[in-house]
């Protein structure tokens, strides 16, 4: 069966189960939302993805209501536009959002919705602004609690993607933000600092520590690779700096079937390897208690010749070799091949069992 | 939920860290959850309180009779402001928002106990008891009208508590009379009665139950919305504090109705002896036979209005931070604990005896076509006999008004419905009955029929605020427009009231309210945006004589 809908006068086709936004995303049409991500799913808490439905009184919100076969939807007009707009005056007036010293700036939703809807700065003041808040005790994310809209991606990442369990929402109304444990600085919680949290924040409310002040998004090339951690796998982003080659930044390729956009400490966090001075660039051999530099040619030879002569001396057995959880599997697989085939030694096994 | 609770009480009113991280461990939740629904719910108190919390209801019922002035006295007597513990301990002061008690005005709550009809002098006289180690008795006498003798006929007798009085007048007949039916019929029977939902939104009970899902294997839960929080409403609690063997027989002939095994009683936290009226009354019936096929759990709230929306309630049951759920799905499909699910109103469920003995039709003969049968008024503010009457839909709001003593002072508004409701100047309620048609045709709505008299002393922006605050208060936070839009509103009639406001600032409150209308997730939005838009528009020049610059 044929399904399609119509929003603005489109015919457009969807899937059994689409919600009105989804369908719009995937036909190229715009209807801003700053609490759906489709990690996190609906949540219809920010509203500003509302649109108008034929035969349902009031404005919708897309991210709630299923597609249905021939559903009229209009995604713009004045009314869905004075509800948006009053959305982001408040948002941009009940929070401390000055996009030029926020870490988000490019990248922020919230900034995004407020250029397609014309907004420079809000239309109106709220009195009684609360204290600026702002958390930077743990070692790799900063919490500016200033600029959250309480969108609560974060929560449901931290409970639902990578069930760490830390974040929630506290207090009500007002005063409701999200909290670590029950309402602990996050540096004393217990967070292991995957950082799914600043992948997901739409704005600059969470952000990783490392990366203030190391680059906008526009001036760095983002470079798709994979994790050099461990065999999971995992697809990232390293945010590269090509004036002064540096890694900036990490974050994980959404989309990609081994993470997700999820990635943990080490592999978000962990590239400072990447430039270290003390990153070994050559293979070393030791002569007299001393590592020299070597080509790998002669490094490989070295090896060989050595592991020919232990196996002549004390036979095949006297070698063992442990492979790396930071390889593939393929890369195993090649390891125990030739440790069985041609050193002829079933002594082989893997740092992951230990 | 009740866990945190206990816990409260078995440290001195006072529910520490270590007793939350405890929980959360024992119920295999985080401890940012369990934090969370502590911080959410205003009767946990996260900071310690004084052996004494005193708590005085300043919302706009109470504000309309003179609160302020024995919250000033008392912050006198005691030499603290409210939010403050007094140095010995013995004393923690606190504004509270509605406590369902505006017939019986100024109230007074200390730790779980009602002090109504205060004057400063019992005030006074509270407080010295209080300080000699003493809660003295409380004064909760109300005054009663029952026209229709349904719904309060037993309010006035006090031993209607007890389960062989409420069958001396005919109690549990109809439950008897219901078993014996197929419980389609009983749905039938409702629907034509065509009794509409007592608790606001005025839907027919009758058609809400028949949205339940046929031959669904899960089971089906009915659940009586008693958390009356309605700012103006105090009329659920008189059933269940006086009568309560009328509400229980009515979830019983409903629950059998719908097919619900189970059903719960989601009575405000600060109805605690109520709470211990109803579980009595509960273990009576069960006693006594009324209930075997049913169990009634009574589920005690902690201190959140939003907790009368039916899907926030269900997330309140279920052990969770009381944010409304987005609709659809509705509860009837997919309610408590993923189950069908029918919430009711107190008020509602107690029509339900009568239509089962006395048929659809004697019910319809009450009251006025489209708005059938008897219907709780409680009328507060300026009137000289604050209480509440039971009258038939459809009768003229100055019956009532004359049955309240008539109105003190000279009438400037009444708002009808609960606050939530759009306000009425003195010459629209003219020749306004209360009934669900005509409020609209008025502009206004009958909600929970919680009638709420102005007179001219009392000042429109200040109504207006007090009406914007409770909302901030009582707003989950969940969405932008109602976490923020209170917040603006708020902020603007502050300012106006202050003298810093402009015309401007009028329009922005106007257009912000209309804009959020309709724009919230749930229906707190519309509650506080209909009103306080009403409040402005048509009070304007009150608002604009406030503008200097």
């Amino acid at each position: 069966m044929i399904t399609k809908m119509i929003i603005d006068d489109k015919e457009v086709p969807f899937d059994q189960g689409q919600t009105i936004l989804e369908v719009a995303r995937a036909n190229g049409i715009y209807i801003p939302s700053l609490c759906y991500h489709r990690k996190t799913g609906q949540a219809s808490k920010c509203r500003i993805c509302v649109v108008e439905v034929e035969g349902m009184r009031g404005l919708q919100t897309a991210c709630s209501i299923q597609a249905r076969e021939n559903m009229k939807v209009v995604t713009t007009n004045d009314e869905i536009l004075t509800a948006r707009r009053l959305i982001v005056n408040l948002l941009l007036a009940s929070g401390n959002h000055d996009c030029l010293a926020c870490e988000a700036n490019g990248v922020c939703e919230l900034q995004e919705v407020a250029y397609k809807l014309g907004i420079e700065k809000p239309a109106f003041i709220i009195a009684d602004k609360e204290k600026p808040e702002y958390d930077d005790s743990s070692e790799m994310i900063v919490r500016d609690i200033k600029r959250c809209i309480q969108c609560g991606r974060c929560i449901e990442g931290c409970n639902k993607t990578v069930v760490n369990e830390v974040l929630d929402f506290g207090y009500r109304g007002h005063e409701t933000k999200v909290i670590c444990d029950d309402d602990k600085i996050m540096g004393e919680s217990s967070c292991v600092q995957c950082g799914e949290c600043a992948q997901l924040c739409p704005v600059g409310a969470i952000t990783d520590k490392k990366s203030i002040g190391k680059g906008r998004p526009w001036d760095l090339k983002k470079v798709r690779t994979t994790c050099p951690y461990c065999g999971v796998g995992c697809q990232l982003y390293l945010h590269v700096d090509e004036n002064t080659n540096n890694v900036v930044k990490v974050t994980g390729y959404e989309g990609s079937l081994a993470n997700d956009g999820a990635l943990c400490v080490k592999g978000r966090y962990g590239y400072d390897f990447i430039n270290s001075k003390e990153r070994l660039t050559t293979p070393l051999i030791k002569e007299n208690g001393k590592f020299r530099q070597a080509s790998w040619e002669e490094a490989i030879n070295f090896v060989a010749s050595k592991f020919n002569s232990i196996k002549k001396e004390s036979g095949s057995d006297a070698i063992a070799g442990l492979a790396s959880a930071k390889v593939s599997n393929e890369e195993n697989f090649a390891f125990q091949k030739f440790m069985r085939k041609e050193v002829g030694t079933n002594n082989v096994d893997h740092c992951a069992r230990l | 939920m009740p866990a945190l609770a206990i816990a409260q009480q078995k440290n001195k009113n006072y529910l520490s860290r270590e007793d939350i991280s405890q929980i959360a461990k024992i119920f295999d939740v985080s401890e940012s959850y369990a934090y969370g629904v502590a911080t959410f719910y205003t009767m946990y108190n996260i900071e310690k309180v004084g052996k004494y919390h005193i708590q005085i209801d300043t919302c706009v019922s109470a504000f309309l009779v003179g609160a302020d002035a024995i919250l000033a006295r008392i912050e006198k007597k005691l030499g603290i402001t409210a939010g403050q513990t007094t140095k010995d301990n013995l004393f923690t002061l606190s504004k509270i928002q509605d406590l369902a008690s505006c017939g019986t005005l100024p109230v007074i709550q200390v730790n779980n106990k009602y002090y109504e009809n205060m004057t400063i002098k019992k005030t006074e006289a509270l407080i010295e008891s209080l300080k000699a180690g003493k809660m003295p008795e409380s004064d909760n006498s109300q005054n009663i009208v029952s026209e229709c003798k349904i719904l309060l006929k037993n309010r006035l007798n006090p031993k209607a508590k007890n389960i062989d009085e409420y069958k001396k007048s005919g109690g549990y007949q109809a439950l008897n009379k219901a078993l014996a039916m197929m419980p389609a019929d009983i749905v039938g029977k409702v629907k034509e009665a065509n009794v509409k939902g007592r608790g606001g939104a005025g839907f027919s009970a009758g058609i809400k139950w028949s949205f339940l899902p046929k031959d669904d294997p899960r089971p089906v839960y009915l659940i009586a919305n008693a958390d009356e929080g309605e700012p103006g409403t105090f009329k659920d609690r008189q059933i269940m504090e006086y009568d309560p063997h009328l509400l229980i027989e009515g979830i019983a002939i409903s629950a059998y109705a719908i097919t619900a095994k189970t059903a719960f009683i989601y009575i405000r936290g600060e109805f605690g002896w109520i709470a211990d009226i109803l579980e009595k009354a509960i273990k009576e019936a069960e006693k006594d036979g009324q209930l075997k096929h049913l169990t009634i759990i009574v589920h005690r709230g902690i201190g959140s209005y939003v907790c009368g929306d039916e899907t926030a309630q269900i997330e309140s049951i279920e052990g969770k931070r009381g944010n409304p759920r987005v609709k659809p799905p509705f509860p009837a499909n997919l309610g408590l604990y993923g189950c069908p699910t029918i919430i009711n109103n107190v008020e509602t469920l107690s029509c339900v005896p009568f239509i089962v003995e006395k048929g659809a039709r004697e019910f319809k003969k009450i009251g006025v076509s489209g708005s059938f049968g008897p219907k709780i008024y409680g009328v507060s503010g300026h009137v000289n006999k604050p209480g509440v009457f039971e009258y038939p839909l459809g009768t003229p709001l100055k019956t009532i008004l004359k049955t309240a003593g008539g109105v003190k002072g000279k009438l400037k508004a009444v708002i009808v419905g609960g606050l939530s409701v759009p306000i009425l100047k003195a010459d629209e309620i003219e020749n306004l009955n209360m009934d669900y048609d005509s409020c609209l045709q008025a502009n206004t709505m009958l909600g929970s029929g919680g009638i709420m008299v102005i007179n001219d002393t009392v000042s429109i922006p200040e109504l207006a605020l007090r009406t914007i605050e409770f909302y901030a208060h009582e707003s989950c936070g969940q969405c932008v427009p109602c976490r923020e839009g209170t917040q603006l509103v708020k902020s603007r009639l502050k300012g106006l009231i202050k003298g810093l406001g402009t015309k401007e600032d009028i329009d922005l409150i106007i257009k912000t309210c209309q804009t959020i209308t309709g724009l919230t997730l749930c229906p707190l939005g519309d509650a506080f945006a209909i009103p306080v838009k009403s409040m402005v528009s048509k009070f304007r020049d009150e608002f604009e004589s406030l503008v200097k610059y």
